[in-house]
Protein backbone atom coordinates (compact mmCIF):
# COMPACT_ATOMS: atom_id res chain seq x y z
CA UNK A 1 0.00 0.00 0.00
CA UNK A 2 1.75 2.86 -0.91
CA UNK A 3 1.94 5.81 1.15
CA UNK A 4 0.70 8.69 -0.74
CA UNK A 5 -2.93 6.72 -1.81
CA UNK A 6 -6.47 7.20 -0.86
CA UNK A 7 -6.10 4.14 0.41
CA UNK A 8 -3.15 4.64 2.44
CA UNK A 9 -5.23 7.87 4.06
CA UNK A 10 -8.23 6.00 4.84
CA UNK A 11 -5.95 3.16 6.36
CA UNK A 12 -5.04 5.92 8.61
CA UNK A 13 -7.72 7.28 9.34
CA UNK A 14 -9.48 4.08 10.09
CA UNK A 15 -6.74 3.38 12.72
CA UNK A 16 -6.38 6.71 14.43
CA UNK A 17 -10.43 6.30 14.59
CA UNK A 18 -10.13 2.89 15.97
CA UNK A 19 -7.33 4.02 18.39
CA UNK A 20 -9.16 6.85 20.40
CA UNK A 21 -12.51 4.77 20.25
CA UNK A 22 -10.72 1.63 22.07
CA UNK A 23 -10.72 0.91 25.60
CA UNK A 24 -7.53 2.37 26.46
CA UNK A 25 -5.85 -0.76 27.67
CA UNK A 26 -6.02 -2.66 24.41
CA UNK A 27 -5.10 1.17 22.49
CA UNK A 28 -1.33 -1.25 21.75
CA UNK A 29 -2.97 -4.22 20.70
CA UNK A 30 -4.95 -1.76 17.86
CA UNK A 31 -1.23 -0.42 16.90
CA UNK A 32 -0.32 -3.71 16.40
CA UNK A 33 -3.15 -5.54 14.80
CA UNK A 34 -3.10 -2.61 11.90
CA UNK A 35 0.87 -2.73 11.36
CA UNK A 36 0.37 -6.22 10.56
CA UNK A 37 -2.15 -5.46 7.71
CA UNK A 38 -0.23 -2.66 6.99
CA UNK A 39 2.45 -5.48 6.13
CA UNK A 40 0.47 -7.91 4.74
CA UNK A 41 -0.56 -5.53 2.06
CA UNK A 42 2.82 -5.49 0.45
CA UNK A 43 2.32 -9.85 -0.04
CA UNK A 44 0.70 -11.90 2.76
CA UNK A 45 3.95 -14.08 2.65
CA UNK A 46 6.33 -11.10 3.43
CA UNK A 47 5.01 -11.69 6.84
CA UNK A 48 7.34 -14.33 7.33
CA UNK A 49 10.17 -12.43 7.35
CA UNK A 50 8.95 -10.06 10.31
CA UNK A 51 7.84 -12.92 12.06
CA UNK A 52 10.63 -14.54 11.86
CA UNK A 53 13.15 -11.27 12.42
CA UNK A 54 10.98 -10.57 15.68
CA UNK A 55 10.94 -14.30 17.29
CA UNK A 56 14.43 -14.76 17.02
CA UNK A 57 15.46 -11.27 18.82
CA UNK A 58 12.53 -11.90 20.83
CA UNK A 59 14.12 -15.27 21.81
CA UNK A 60 17.65 -13.73 22.06
CA UNK A 61 16.59 -11.24 24.63
CA UNK A 62 14.48 -13.44 26.94
CA UNK A 63 17.42 -16.16 27.03
CA UNK A 64 19.96 -13.44 27.95
CA UNK A 65 17.39 -12.64 30.83
CA UNK A 66 17.42 -16.31 32.01
CA UNK A 67 20.92 -16.42 31.69
CA UNK A 68 21.40 -14.19 33.87
CA UNK A 69 18.99 -14.91 36.26
CA UNK A 70 19.95 -18.67 36.75
CA UNK A 71 23.97 -18.13 35.78
CA UNK A 72 26.29 -16.84 38.83
CA UNK A 73 29.11 -17.65 36.91
CA UNK A 74 30.43 -14.38 35.40
CA UNK A 75 32.39 -15.84 33.34
CA UNK A 76 29.36 -18.24 32.41
CA UNK A 77 27.71 -15.31 31.70
CA UNK A 78 29.60 -13.49 29.37
CA UNK A 79 30.46 -16.89 27.67
CA UNK A 80 26.44 -17.86 27.30
CA UNK A 81 25.67 -14.45 26.38
CA UNK A 82 27.91 -14.14 23.56
CA UNK A 83 26.80 -17.13 22.23
CA UNK A 84 23.09 -16.29 22.55
CA UNK A 85 24.05 -12.80 20.60
CA UNK A 86 26.21 -14.41 17.97
CA UNK A 87 23.09 -17.38 17.21
CA UNK A 88 21.03 -14.32 16.94
CA UNK A 89 23.32 -11.91 14.79
CA UNK A 90 23.64 -14.85 12.18
CA UNK A 91 19.79 -15.73 12.19
CA UNK A 92 18.67 -12.26 11.94
CA UNK A 93 21.32 -10.82 9.17
CA UNK A 94 21.87 -14.47 7.56
CA UNK A 95 18.20 -14.22 6.59
CA UNK A 96 18.72 -10.30 5.69
CA UNK A 97 22.00 -11.14 3.50
CA UNK A 98 20.37 -14.09 1.82
CA UNK A 99 17.22 -11.81 0.52
CA UNK A 100 19.14 -8.98 -0.62
CA UNK A 101 22.81 -9.90 -1.19
CA UNK A 102 22.30 -13.42 -3.10
CA UNK A 103 22.10 -12.35 -6.73
CA UNK A 104 24.76 -9.75 -5.95
CA UNK A 105 27.67 -12.79 -4.98
CA UNK A 106 26.02 -15.23 -7.78
CA UNK A 107 26.25 -12.06 -10.48
CA UNK A 108 30.18 -11.71 -9.32
CA UNK A 109 30.92 -15.13 -9.23
CA UNK A 110 30.01 -15.22 -12.73
CA UNK A 111 31.80 -12.37 -13.81
CA UNK A 112 34.97 -13.35 -11.61
CA UNK A 113 35.00 -17.31 -12.42
CA UNK A 114 33.18 -17.15 -15.81
CA UNK A 115 30.34 -19.02 -14.48
CA UNK A 116 27.01 -18.95 -16.01
CA UNK A 117 24.95 -20.25 -12.28
CA UNK A 118 21.24 -18.90 -12.67
CA UNK A 119 20.23 -15.80 -10.62
CA UNK A 120 17.68 -16.94 -7.93
CA UNK A 121 14.28 -15.42 -7.85
CA UNK A 122 13.97 -14.08 -3.90
CA UNK A 123 11.70 -11.71 -2.91
CA UNK A 124 13.02 -8.30 -0.89
CA UNK A 125 10.60 -8.09 1.62
CA UNK A 126 9.70 -4.41 1.78
CA UNK A 127 11.71 -2.54 4.94
CA UNK A 128 13.78 -5.98 5.70
CA UNK A 129 17.07 -3.56 6.04
CA UNK A 130 15.05 -1.23 8.40
CA UNK A 131 13.40 -3.66 10.91
CA UNK A 132 16.32 -6.10 11.07
CA UNK A 133 18.45 -3.31 12.13
CA UNK A 134 15.83 -2.16 14.70
CA UNK A 135 15.56 -5.61 16.28
CA UNK A 136 19.27 -6.05 16.24
CA UNK A 137 19.77 -3.13 17.54
CA UNK A 138 17.37 -4.03 20.77
CA UNK A 139 19.28 -7.55 21.18
CA UNK A 140 22.18 -5.74 21.12
CA UNK A 141 21.20 -3.43 23.90
CA UNK A 142 19.76 -6.57 26.29
CA UNK A 143 22.81 -7.66 25.87
CA UNK A 144 25.03 -5.05 27.25
CA UNK A 145 22.10 -4.22 29.90
CA UNK A 146 21.26 -1.13 28.01
CA UNK A 147 17.45 -2.29 28.35
CA UNK A 148 15.64 -4.50 30.61
CA UNK A 149 14.23 -7.59 27.53
CA UNK A 150 10.66 -7.42 26.50
CA UNK A 151 8.44 -9.98 28.14
CA UNK A 152 5.04 -9.81 26.43
CA UNK A 153 5.95 -11.45 22.69
CA UNK A 154 3.17 -9.55 21.09
CA UNK A 155 4.15 -5.92 23.08
CA UNK A 156 7.68 -6.84 21.28
CA UNK A 157 5.73 -7.44 17.97
CA UNK A 158 5.01 -4.37 17.88
CA UNK A 159 8.30 -1.97 18.52
CA UNK A 160 9.66 -4.66 15.48
CA UNK A 161 6.28 -3.32 13.34
CA UNK A 162 4.88 -0.04 14.41
CA UNK A 163 3.27 0.73 10.55
CA UNK A 164 4.23 3.98 9.54
CA UNK A 165 7.92 3.25 10.28
CA UNK A 166 8.43 -0.22 9.10
CA UNK A 167 9.23 0.76 5.33
CA UNK A 168 11.54 3.51 5.42
CA UNK A 169 12.25 3.85 9.56
CA UNK A 170 13.48 6.06 11.24
CA UNK A 171 15.52 3.23 12.74
CA UNK A 172 13.62 3.11 16.61
CA UNK A 173 15.74 2.26 19.42
CA UNK A 174 14.06 0.23 21.85
CA UNK A 175 14.30 2.44 25.36
CA UNK A 176 12.67 5.65 23.64
CA UNK A 177 9.87 4.01 21.42
CA UNK A 178 8.14 0.79 23.20
CA UNK A 179 7.21 3.16 26.12
CA UNK A 180 5.30 5.20 23.95
CA UNK A 181 3.91 2.54 21.95
CA UNK A 182 1.87 0.82 25.29
CA UNK A 183 1.15 3.89 26.96
CA UNK A 184 -2.64 4.65 26.46
CA UNK A 185 -3.62 8.05 25.43
CA UNK A 186 -6.96 10.08 25.52
CA UNK A 187 -8.04 12.14 21.90
CA UNK A 188 -6.37 15.83 21.67
CA UNK A 189 -7.64 17.87 18.53
CA UNK A 190 -4.21 19.85 18.98
CA UNK A 191 -2.18 16.52 18.68
CA UNK A 192 -4.06 15.29 15.36
CA UNK A 193 -3.68 19.03 14.08
CA UNK A 194 -0.06 19.30 14.49
CA UNK A 195 0.50 15.85 13.26
CA UNK A 196 -1.74 16.38 10.01
CA UNK A 197 0.32 19.50 9.61
CA UNK A 198 3.54 17.74 9.29
CA UNK A 199 2.03 15.17 6.51
CA UNK A 200 1.25 17.70 4.69
CA UNK A 201 4.73 19.32 4.75
CA UNK A 202 6.49 15.91 4.31
CA UNK A 203 4.06 15.38 0.88
CA UNK A 204 4.70 18.45 -0.05
CA UNK A 205 8.40 17.96 -0.21
CA UNK A 206 8.01 14.57 -1.47
CA UNK A 207 5.27 15.81 -4.44
CA UNK A 208 6.74 19.35 -5.07
CA UNK A 209 10.15 18.92 -4.48
CA UNK A 210 11.21 15.57 -5.06
CA UNK A 211 8.44 14.21 -7.95
CA UNK A 212 9.59 17.63 -9.71
CA UNK A 213 13.18 17.43 -9.69
CA UNK A 214 13.33 13.50 -10.46
CA UNK A 215 11.49 14.44 -13.46
CA UNK A 216 14.59 15.66 -14.83
CA UNK A 217 16.86 13.42 -12.32
CA UNK A 218 15.71 10.52 -14.88
CA UNK A 219 16.04 12.05 -17.92
CA UNK A 220 19.46 13.37 -17.57
CA UNK A 221 20.92 9.97 -15.38
CA UNK A 222 19.30 7.65 -18.00
CA UNK A 223 21.06 9.05 -20.83
CA UNK A 224 24.71 10.82 -19.71
CA UNK A 225 25.52 11.42 -23.64
CA UNK A 226 22.51 13.23 -24.99
CA UNK A 227 22.24 15.48 -21.33
CA UNK A 228 26.01 15.76 -21.23
CA UNK A 229 25.91 19.01 -20.87
CA UNK A 230 23.20 18.99 -17.64
CA UNK A 231 25.09 16.25 -15.36
CA UNK A 232 25.86 19.17 -12.67
CA UNK A 233 21.83 19.77 -12.87
CA UNK A 234 21.26 16.30 -12.83
CA UNK A 235 22.95 16.05 -9.44
CA UNK A 236 21.99 18.98 -8.04
CA UNK A 237 18.51 17.74 -9.01
CA UNK A 238 19.56 14.46 -6.93
CA UNK A 239 20.35 16.19 -4.13
CA UNK A 240 17.37 17.93 -3.97
CA UNK A 241 14.78 14.79 -5.12
CA UNK A 242 16.72 12.41 -2.27
CA UNK A 243 16.53 15.23 0.11
CA UNK A 244 12.52 16.02 -0.48
CA UNK A 245 11.55 12.10 -0.94
CA UNK A 246 13.64 10.83 2.25
CA UNK A 247 13.23 13.76 4.47
CA UNK A 248 9.67 14.82 3.39
CA UNK A 249 8.42 10.59 3.59
CA UNK A 250 10.00 11.08 7.26
CA UNK A 251 8.06 14.16 8.12
CA UNK A 252 5.21 12.08 6.82
CA UNK A 253 5.70 9.30 9.25
CA UNK A 254 6.63 11.68 11.92
CA UNK A 255 3.53 12.80 11.82
CA UNK A 256 1.66 9.81 11.47
CA UNK A 257 2.99 8.76 14.88
CA UNK A 258 2.26 12.06 15.99
CA UNK A 259 -1.49 11.63 15.40
CA UNK A 260 -1.29 8.28 17.73
CA UNK A 261 1.13 11.04 19.92
CA UNK A 262 3.98 9.04 19.54
CA UNK A 263 7.29 10.95 18.98
CA UNK A 264 9.73 8.77 16.84
CA UNK A 265 13.42 9.42 16.33
CA UNK A 266 14.81 12.62 14.37
CA UNK A 267 16.58 11.37 11.02
CA UNK A 268 16.95 14.89 9.07
CA UNK A 269 18.75 18.24 10.77
CA UNK A 270 19.08 20.36 7.83
CA UNK A 271 21.90 18.13 6.36
CA UNK A 272 23.18 20.51 3.58
CA UNK A 273 24.18 23.35 6.32
CA UNK A 274 26.84 20.55 7.69
CA UNK A 275 30.51 22.17 7.64
CA UNK A 276 31.88 18.79 6.79
CA UNK A 277 31.14 15.26 6.08
CA UNK A 278 31.20 14.24 9.47
CA UNK A 279 28.98 16.56 10.81
CA UNK A 280 27.29 15.89 7.60
CA UNK A 281 26.18 12.18 8.69
CA UNK A 282 25.21 13.40 11.99
CA UNK A 283 22.13 15.34 10.06
CA UNK A 284 22.20 12.77 7.51
CA UNK A 285 19.88 9.65 8.17
CA UNK A 286 20.74 10.37 11.88
CA UNK A 287 18.95 7.03 12.84
CA UNK A 288 21.78 4.90 10.36
CA UNK A 289 24.37 6.61 11.44
CA UNK A 290 23.83 6.46 15.55
CA UNK A 291 22.77 2.77 14.81
CA UNK A 292 26.29 2.21 12.99
CA UNK A 293 28.32 4.05 15.52
CA UNK A 294 27.02 2.26 18.46
CA UNK A 295 26.51 -0.93 17.13
CA UNK A 296 29.35 -1.37 14.82
CA UNK A 297 32.17 1.22 14.85
CA UNK A 298 32.58 1.21 18.66
CA UNK A 299 32.37 -2.49 19.06
CA UNK A 300 34.76 -2.65 16.18
CA UNK A 301 36.86 -0.10 17.94
CA UNK A 302 37.42 -1.48 21.36
CA UNK A 303 37.21 -5.00 20.02
CA UNK A 304 40.99 -7.21 20.77
CA UNK A 305 42.05 -7.06 17.19
CA UNK A 306 41.38 -3.67 16.79
CA UNK A 307 43.39 -2.71 20.20
CA UNK A 308 46.18 -5.32 19.16
CA UNK A 309 46.67 -3.45 16.15
CA UNK A 310 46.19 -0.04 17.82
CA UNK A 311 49.21 -0.68 20.19
CA UNK A 312 51.53 -1.94 16.77
CA UNK A 313 50.21 1.93 14.58
CA UNK A 314 51.60 3.43 18.12
CA UNK A 315 54.81 1.65 18.21
CA UNK A 316 55.26 1.88 14.31
CA UNK A 317 53.29 5.62 13.92
CA UNK A 318 53.93 7.36 16.93
CA UNK A 319 51.28 7.83 20.20
CA UNK A 320 49.34 10.68 18.21
CA UNK A 321 48.96 8.91 14.56
CA UNK A 322 48.65 5.22 16.49
CA UNK A 323 45.97 6.06 17.89
CA UNK A 324 43.87 7.27 15.13
CA UNK A 325 44.69 4.92 13.01
CA UNK A 326 42.51 1.73 14.36
CA UNK A 327 39.59 4.50 14.30
CA UNK A 328 40.12 5.01 11.17
CA UNK A 329 40.11 1.86 9.97
CA UNK A 330 36.60 0.80 11.87
CA UNK A 331 35.69 4.12 9.84
CA UNK A 332 36.17 2.38 6.84
CA UNK A 333 34.65 -0.66 8.06
CA UNK A 334 31.46 1.12 9.08
CA UNK A 335 30.99 2.95 6.13
CA UNK A 336 31.64 -0.33 4.28
CA UNK A 337 28.49 -1.31 5.89
CA UNK A 338 26.90 1.64 5.36
CA UNK A 339 27.23 1.31 1.19
CA UNK A 340 26.37 -2.33 1.35
CA UNK A 341 23.23 -1.44 3.73
CA UNK A 342 22.40 0.44 0.67
CA UNK A 343 22.52 -1.77 -2.12
CA UNK A 344 23.71 -4.85 -3.47
CA UNK A 345 26.09 -3.00 -6.52
CA UNK A 346 29.72 -2.20 -6.32
CA UNK A 347 28.35 1.71 -6.96
CA UNK A 348 26.83 1.80 -3.07
CA UNK A 349 30.39 0.32 -1.41
CA UNK A 350 32.00 3.13 -3.25
CA UNK A 351 29.80 5.46 -1.96
CA UNK A 352 30.48 3.88 1.34
CA UNK A 353 34.40 3.73 0.97
CA UNK A 354 34.08 7.34 -0.21
CA UNK A 355 32.51 9.27 2.60
CA UNK A 356 34.15 6.33 4.93
CA UNK A 357 37.78 7.49 3.42
CA UNK A 358 36.71 11.30 3.57
CA UNK A 359 35.90 11.13 7.40
CA UNK A 360 38.85 9.11 7.79
CA UNK A 361 41.69 11.26 6.24
CA UNK A 362 40.03 14.53 8.30
CA UNK A 363 40.43 12.33 11.56
CA UNK A 364 44.11 11.86 10.43
CA UNK A 365 44.90 15.41 9.44
CA UNK A 366 42.71 16.58 12.59
CA UNK A 367 45.58 18.20 14.27
CA UNK A 368 46.96 19.70 10.70
CA UNK A 369 43.97 21.32 9.84
CA UNK A 370 44.32 23.32 13.39
CA UNK A 371 47.61 24.33 12.30
CA UNK A 372 46.96 25.44 9.07
CA UNK A 373 43.67 27.17 10.59
CA UNK A 374 46.73 28.66 12.48
CA UNK A 375 49.12 30.02 10.19
CA UNK A 376 45.92 31.45 7.95
CA UNK A 377 44.72 33.97 11.23
CA UNK A 378 41.31 32.36 10.90
CA UNK A 379 40.37 32.96 14.80
CA UNK A 380 37.64 30.71 15.45
CA UNK A 381 34.68 30.29 13.34
CA UNK A 382 33.62 33.65 11.62
CA UNK A 383 30.86 33.17 8.87
CA UNK A 384 32.61 33.22 5.52
CA UNK A 385 34.70 30.46 7.03
CA UNK A 386 31.23 28.61 7.93
CA UNK A 387 30.18 29.17 4.07
CA UNK A 388 33.26 27.89 2.87
CA UNK A 389 33.10 24.82 4.66
CA UNK A 390 29.22 24.48 4.01
CA UNK A 391 29.83 24.83 0.82
CA UNK A 392 32.76 22.48 0.34
CA UNK A 393 30.68 19.82 2.29
CA UNK A 394 27.94 20.42 -0.49
CA UNK A 395 30.70 19.65 -2.98
CA UNK A 396 31.76 16.44 -1.44
CA UNK A 397 28.54 15.23 -0.52
CA UNK A 398 27.12 15.95 -4.17
CA UNK A 399 29.89 13.54 -5.79
CA UNK A 400 29.32 10.97 -3.98
CA UNK A 401 25.31 11.40 -4.59
CA UNK A 402 27.33 10.26 -8.33
CA UNK A 403 28.18 7.42 -7.33
CA UNK A 404 24.50 6.26 -5.56
CA UNK A 405 22.29 7.87 -8.92
CA UNK A 406 23.93 6.47 -11.68
CA UNK A 407 23.94 2.73 -12.73
CA UNK A 408 27.28 1.95 -12.35
CA UNK A 409 30.77 3.63 -11.13
CA UNK A 410 31.80 4.21 -14.97
CA UNK A 411 28.65 6.10 -15.35
CA UNK A 412 29.36 7.82 -12.44
CA UNK A 413 32.85 8.85 -13.20
CA UNK A 414 31.78 9.79 -16.89
CA UNK A 415 29.07 12.30 -15.35
CA UNK A 416 31.50 13.75 -13.41
CA UNK A 417 34.32 14.79 -15.58
CA UNK A 418 30.81 15.42 -17.50
CA UNK A 419 30.01 17.84 -15.17
CA UNK A 420 33.35 19.96 -14.82
CA UNK A 421 34.02 20.17 -19.09
CA UNK A 422 30.72 20.25 -20.61
CA UNK A 423 27.84 22.66 -19.34
CA UNK A 424 24.62 23.48 -21.38
CA UNK A 425 21.94 24.44 -19.13
CA UNK A 426 19.15 25.40 -22.10
CA UNK A 427 19.06 22.06 -22.32
CA UNK A 428 17.18 21.95 -19.48
CA UNK A 429 14.49 23.49 -21.24
CA UNK A 430 14.01 19.53 -23.38
CA UNK A 431 12.75 17.64 -20.84
CA UNK A 432 9.51 16.51 -21.00
CA UNK A 433 7.98 16.58 -17.99
CA UNK A 434 4.33 15.43 -19.20
CA UNK A 435 3.76 12.17 -19.87
CA UNK A 436 2.57 12.88 -23.46
CA UNK A 437 6.31 13.89 -24.09
CA UNK A 438 5.38 17.98 -24.36
CA UNK A 439 7.82 20.48 -22.84
CA UNK A 440 5.26 23.20 -22.86
CA UNK A 441 5.16 22.53 -19.03
CA UNK A 442 8.75 22.26 -18.81
CA UNK A 443 9.95 26.21 -17.82
CA UNK A 444 7.31 26.13 -15.45
CA UNK A 445 8.45 23.23 -13.69
CA UNK A 446 11.55 24.37 -12.99
CA UNK A 447 10.39 27.52 -11.64
CA UNK A 448 7.86 25.50 -9.03
CA UNK A 449 10.93 23.84 -8.23
CA UNK A 450 13.38 27.21 -7.64
CA UNK A 451 10.04 28.53 -5.59
CA UNK A 452 9.86 25.17 -3.82
CA UNK A 453 13.59 25.10 -3.04
CA UNK A 454 13.69 28.67 -1.74
CA UNK A 455 10.58 28.30 0.32
CA UNK A 456 12.70 25.13 1.93
CA UNK A 457 15.98 27.05 2.16
CA UNK A 458 14.08 29.88 4.22
CA UNK A 459 12.45 27.66 6.29
CA UNK A 460 15.97 25.41 6.99
CA UNK A 461 17.30 28.52 8.00
CA UNK A 462 14.93 29.59 10.86
CA UNK A 463 15.30 26.16 12.28
CA UNK A 464 19.11 26.11 12.21
CA UNK A 465 18.55 29.50 14.03
CA UNK A 466 16.45 27.29 16.72
CA UNK A 467 13.04 29.22 15.64
CA UNK A 468 10.20 26.54 16.61
CA UNK A 469 7.83 26.95 13.08
CA UNK A 470 5.51 24.38 14.27
CA UNK A 471 4.79 25.90 17.73
CA UNK A 472 4.65 29.49 16.43
CA UNK A 473 2.17 28.18 13.91
CA UNK A 474 -0.05 26.74 16.43
CA UNK A 475 -0.21 29.90 18.53
CA UNK A 476 -1.50 31.59 15.05
CA UNK A 477 -5.62 31.96 14.90
CA UNK A 478 -7.25 29.23 13.29
CA UNK A 479 -7.98 31.35 10.15
CA UNK A 480 -4.12 31.43 9.56
CA UNK A 481 -3.23 27.72 9.93
CA UNK A 482 -6.09 27.19 8.02
CA UNK A 483 -5.30 29.26 5.57
CA UNK A 484 -0.98 26.65 5.49
CA UNK A 485 -3.27 23.90 5.90
CA UNK A 486 -5.15 24.39 2.55
CA UNK A 487 -2.30 26.07 0.66
CA UNK A 488 -0.38 23.32 1.29
CA UNK A 489 -3.03 20.90 0.82
CA UNK A 490 -4.37 22.30 -2.34
CA UNK A 491 -0.14 22.66 -3.95
CA UNK A 492 0.18 19.02 -4.09
CA UNK A 493 -2.62 18.33 -6.61
CA UNK A 494 -1.86 21.52 -8.48
CA UNK A 495 2.58 21.24 -8.48
CA UNK A 496 3.48 18.00 -7.92
CA UNK A 497 3.87 15.25 -10.31
CA UNK A 498 1.15 12.75 -9.83
CA UNK A 499 1.94 9.71 -7.65
CA UNK A 500 0.61 6.96 -10.33
CA UNK A 501 3.97 8.49 -12.21
CA UNK A 502 6.41 8.77 -10.09
CA UNK A 503 6.25 5.38 -7.30
CA UNK A 504 6.70 5.38 -4.11
CA UNK A 505 9.50 6.27 -1.44
CA UNK A 506 13.53 5.59 -2.64
CA UNK A 507 13.88 4.73 0.67
CA UNK A 508 11.23 2.13 1.19
CA UNK A 509 13.01 -0.15 -1.72
CA UNK A 510 15.85 -1.21 1.43
CA UNK B 1 42.30 13.44 38.14
CA UNK B 2 45.07 15.91 36.71
CA UNK B 3 46.21 12.51 34.38
CA UNK B 4 42.80 12.65 33.20
CA UNK B 5 42.77 16.32 32.35
CA UNK B 6 46.00 16.12 30.85
CA UNK B 7 44.90 13.37 28.17
CA UNK B 8 41.23 15.28 27.51
CA UNK B 9 43.24 18.33 26.43
CA UNK B 10 45.46 16.58 24.58
CA UNK B 11 43.23 14.70 22.09
CA UNK B 12 40.89 17.54 21.87
CA UNK B 13 42.33 21.18 22.91
CA UNK B 14 39.89 24.34 23.33
CA UNK B 15 37.57 23.00 25.90
CA UNK B 16 36.99 23.81 29.60
CA UNK B 17 37.03 20.34 30.71
CA UNK B 18 37.18 21.54 34.43
CA UNK B 19 33.99 22.48 34.34
CA UNK B 20 32.21 21.66 30.84
CA UNK B 21 29.11 19.12 31.53
CA UNK B 22 28.16 18.49 28.33
CA UNK B 23 30.81 17.30 26.20
CA UNK B 24 28.76 14.67 24.70
CA UNK B 25 25.50 16.84 24.20
CA UNK B 26 27.18 19.93 23.18
CA UNK B 27 29.03 17.65 20.04
CA UNK B 28 32.10 18.78 22.00
CA UNK B 29 33.33 15.52 22.08
CA UNK B 30 33.00 13.46 18.66
CA UNK B 31 33.25 9.32 17.88
CA UNK B 32 36.41 9.49 16.88
CA UNK B 33 37.91 11.79 20.40
CA UNK B 34 35.03 9.68 22.46
CA UNK B 35 37.88 6.93 20.62
CA UNK B 36 41.10 8.37 21.27
CA UNK B 37 40.31 9.13 24.72
CA UNK B 38 39.19 5.41 25.47
CA UNK B 39 42.20 4.55 23.88
CA UNK B 40 44.74 6.55 26.44
CA UNK B 41 42.52 5.64 29.31
CA UNK B 42 42.79 2.40 28.64
CA UNK B 43 47.15 2.52 28.27
CA UNK B 44 47.12 5.08 30.79
CA UNK B 45 44.93 3.27 34.12
CA UNK B 46 44.53 0.12 33.18
CA UNK B 47 41.16 -0.56 32.35
CA UNK B 48 38.96 -1.70 29.57
CA UNK B 49 36.54 -0.06 28.32
CA UNK B 50 33.32 -1.94 26.43
CA UNK B 51 30.72 -0.33 24.09
CA UNK B 52 28.34 -0.38 26.73
CA UNK B 53 30.48 1.73 28.58
CA UNK B 54 29.92 4.68 25.57
CA UNK B 55 27.37 6.37 26.97
CA UNK B 56 26.73 9.71 27.65
CA UNK B 57 26.43 9.47 30.83
CA UNK B 58 30.08 8.35 31.06
CA UNK B 59 31.63 11.01 28.46
CA UNK B 60 29.73 14.34 29.17
CA UNK B 61 32.31 15.79 31.70
CA UNK B 62 35.44 15.31 33.21
CA UNK B 63 33.89 14.31 36.46
CA UNK B 64 31.91 11.21 35.14
CA UNK B 65 34.68 10.11 33.21
CA UNK B 66 37.04 9.90 36.39
CA UNK B 67 33.88 8.52 38.30
CA UNK B 68 33.90 5.51 35.20
CA UNK B 69 37.54 4.88 35.86
CA UNK B 70 37.32 4.63 39.40
CA UNK B 71 34.71 1.89 39.01
CA UNK B 72 36.01 0.31 36.38
CA UNK B 73 39.46 -0.29 38.49
CA UNK B 74 37.59 -1.40 41.18
CA UNK B 75 35.91 -3.78 39.00
CA UNK B 76 39.17 -4.91 37.39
Amino acid sequence: MSLISMKFILFVAAAVAGYYLMPKRVQWVWLLLFSYIYYASSGIKLLFFLIYSTLVTYAAGRLLSVVRTSCRDKKKIRKYGRLIIAGGLVLNFGMLAVMKYTNFVILNINSLFGTDLDFVSLLLPLGISFYTFQSTGYMLDVYWGKCDPEKNVLRFALFVSFFPQILQGPIGRYSRLAGQLYTSRSFDFQRIERGIELILWGFFKKMVLADNAGVFVSAIFSDPEKYAGLSVFGVLGYSIQLYGDFSGGMDVVQGIANLFGITLDENFRRPYFARSITDFWHRWHITLGTWMKDYVFYPVSLSGWMSRFGKFAKKRFGKSTGRVLPICLANLIVFLVVGIWHGAAWKYIVYGLYNGMIIAVSGLLGGQYRRWKKALHIAGNPWWYQLFQILRTFILVNISWFFDRADSVPQALYMMKNAVTSFTPSQLLTIPVQQSGSTAMTAAVLVIIAAGCTLLFFVSILKERGVQIRESLAMRPLAVRLAVFLALFFALPCLGQPPSLTGGFIYAQF
Amino acid sequence: MEQLLEILEDIQPDADYAACETLIDDGILDSFAILSIVSELEDTFGIAITPAEIIPENFNSAKALWAMICRLKEEA
